[in-house]
């Protein structure tokens, strides 16, 4: 009986027309899954590594102190920094040339753990297609101006201490090794 | 005077059954892929013209301006011949279908709905369609490829086991309106949908016949010798821009033809399945027809997956062509025992 059956759906093409059955019923009500990209853009999720930026502290100033452990952290070697003293606070270093070259970026964002100072982040910029390959050579300005539109919140910048200051300004007029902290008001 | 006439007319004939043919080539090719999409939750062509309904004309224009390409070792003339070789079968086909029942009359030119009716059309059709292969082998072998050179073999031990079965499934629909031309078969089959040949020699010679049509055609789930999983394109591996446009235009127009000759030869062709439809045009119910075999054609490629070559040949030959043979021998009995 149960051969009669198999053979007897064999010769009608049950299986084929199950199968027709199916793809029927997506033609009539299927819904449609995929996303229309250019006119529809994807939600990206929190945590979505694009491009990397540089993030500024409240009052403006740029975070990055220049230690080069992105440039050591990146798998890709596509960051190039070049650090300096800061004028203002002697000892104090900031990166005077930060190139990030996104065409060898592979947005693994090692760069943003490796940071001690959280200067870096990982902003949501994908559309990075261009027909001038030079604009992908990000210089700090750039970064920092992806920043300001990726993250509008910015944190506090830690404030110095009077002492701190004065320790400063000592450096700016007998050099490093003489100044000590807290010798003279 | 008279002459002249009378080839103006034929000449406009041809013209407009060709530019109608080459219309719903260009359109078919978008019907499948809006189905299809459609069939996979998805939404197909969308951004030349209205919901993508300039995409065929956006291809064409693309396949028109694209370098022409023949490979350092192919063979020239063979490799230019194939792809004229495919596509003139399967548009000269056309010659014989009746797409509607009354003719338009202006003045005293009489202009037929079929460019001609032979007295011998489906067998016209059969032989016109197995030269097609012809062109497919000689594209794939004339390429110096070996995907080329092995879809093309694929190609014609499919399009030559399926022929047979094909030709005999339409021994039924000859045997009873007694007849090879296109229109008295389709006269034949008036009064109804009983009388079409779809009902009266069992459902089983339309159904080889659409089943070899498909495998004809090198459409899934028979399409081996196109397979892209492993011949990257098949015979026409090789082929860019114009040449390859032929290939694919053949391929459609094959695929409307051998459902234009079901109609005609198991679905009463323009004939109106009730007596009290017949107030709708023959041509509306010819076109209707060979749409639904066309979405037939495109659901069935929505759905099954290809076969395996030996799957294929050993249905073709184990199964098609007895059952074909069984057939045409019932239907030869069935009609000496009803004539006498």
């Amino acid at each position: 009986m149960r051969a009669k059956q198999s053979f007897f759906k064999t010769i009608i093409f049950s299986e084929i027309l199950k199968g027709l059955r199916l793809t029927f019923k997506h033609l009539l009500v299927g819904k449609v899954i995929t996303e229309q990209y250019p006119h529809q853009k994807p939600t990206l999720p929190d945590g979505y590594r694009g491009v990397i930026v540089h993030l500024r502290y409240d009052d403006g100033a740029e975070i990055c102190v220049g230690c080069s452990l992105c440039e050591a952290a990146c798998p890709s070697h596509c960051i190039t920094v070049e650090s300096a003293e800061r004028e203002d606070m002697p000892q104090k270093r900031y990166a005077k040339r930060y190139i990030l070259d996104v065409t060898k970026c592979v947005f693994c964002g090692f760069c943003v753990q490796a940071c001690p100072v959280d200067a870096l982040a990982s902003s949501k910029e994908y559309e990075m297609a261009t027909t001038d390959k030079r604009t992908l050579m990000m210089d700090k300005e750039a970064m920092l101006t992806l920043g300001d539109q990726y993250f509008p919140i910015r944190k506090k910048r830690p404030q110095y201490s009077e002492d701190r200051f004065s320790l400063f300004k000592q450096m700016k007029e007998v050099g490093f090794p003489l100044a000590k902290k807290g010798s003279s008001g | 005077m008279e002459l002249a006439a009378q080839l103006l007319v034929i000449l406009i004939q041809i013209a407009a059954v060709m530019g109608v043919v080459l219309l719903h080539v260009a359109y078919l090719t978008y019907a499948e892929r809006k189905i299809l999409s459609d069939m996979q939750d998805r939404l197909g062509p969308m951004e030349v013209g209205p919901h993508g309904l300039l995409q065929p004309i956006a291809d064409g224009l693309k396949l028109f301006f694209k370098e022409d390409i023949i490979p350092a070792g192919a063979n020239k003339i063979i490799f230019s011949a194939s792809p004229i070789l495919v596509l003139v079968p399967a548009l000269i086909g056309f010659a014989v279908v009746p797409f509607g029942r009354d003719s338009l009359h202006i003045g005293d030119i009489e202009i037929t709905p079929y460019i001609t009716d032979i007295n011998i059309g489906v067998l016209y059709i059969l032989a016109f369609s197995s030269l097609g292969a012809y062109g497919i082998l000689l594209g794939g072998w004339a390429s110096n490829s070996k995907y080329a050179l092995l879809g093309g073999l694929r190609s014609a031990a499919q399009v030559i086991s399926y022929e047979l079965p094909l030709g005999l499934s339409l021994v039924g629909p000859i045997l009873l309106s007694e007849s090879l031309s296109m229109m008295e078969m389709t006269l034949a089959q008036g009064g109804g949908f009983w009388n079409w040949y779809v009902v009266k020699t069992t459902p089983i010679p339309f159904v080889i016949y659409m089943i070899c049509a498909i495998a004809e055609t090198n459409r899934l789930p028979f399409d081996l010798p196109e397979a892209e999983s492993e011949l990257v394109a098949g015979f026409f591996t090789e082929y860019s821009g114009m040449r390859f446009s032929f290939f694919f235009l053949a391929e459609y127009a094959n695929m409307i033809l051998v459902s234009c000759i079901a109609v005609v030869a198991f679905l009463g062709g323009w004939q109106a399945p009730f007596a009290f439809l017949e107030f709708i045009p023959p041509i509306v119910w010819f076109l209707a027809k060979v749409y639904f075999l066309l979405f037939f054609y495109i659901w069935l490629r929505a759905t099954v997956p290809r076969l395996r070559f030996d799957q294929l040949m050993a249905f073709g030959w184990k199964i098609m062509l007895p059952l074909a043979l069984v057939m045409v021998l019932g239907i030869s009995i069935a009609k000496y025992v009803v004539t006498h």
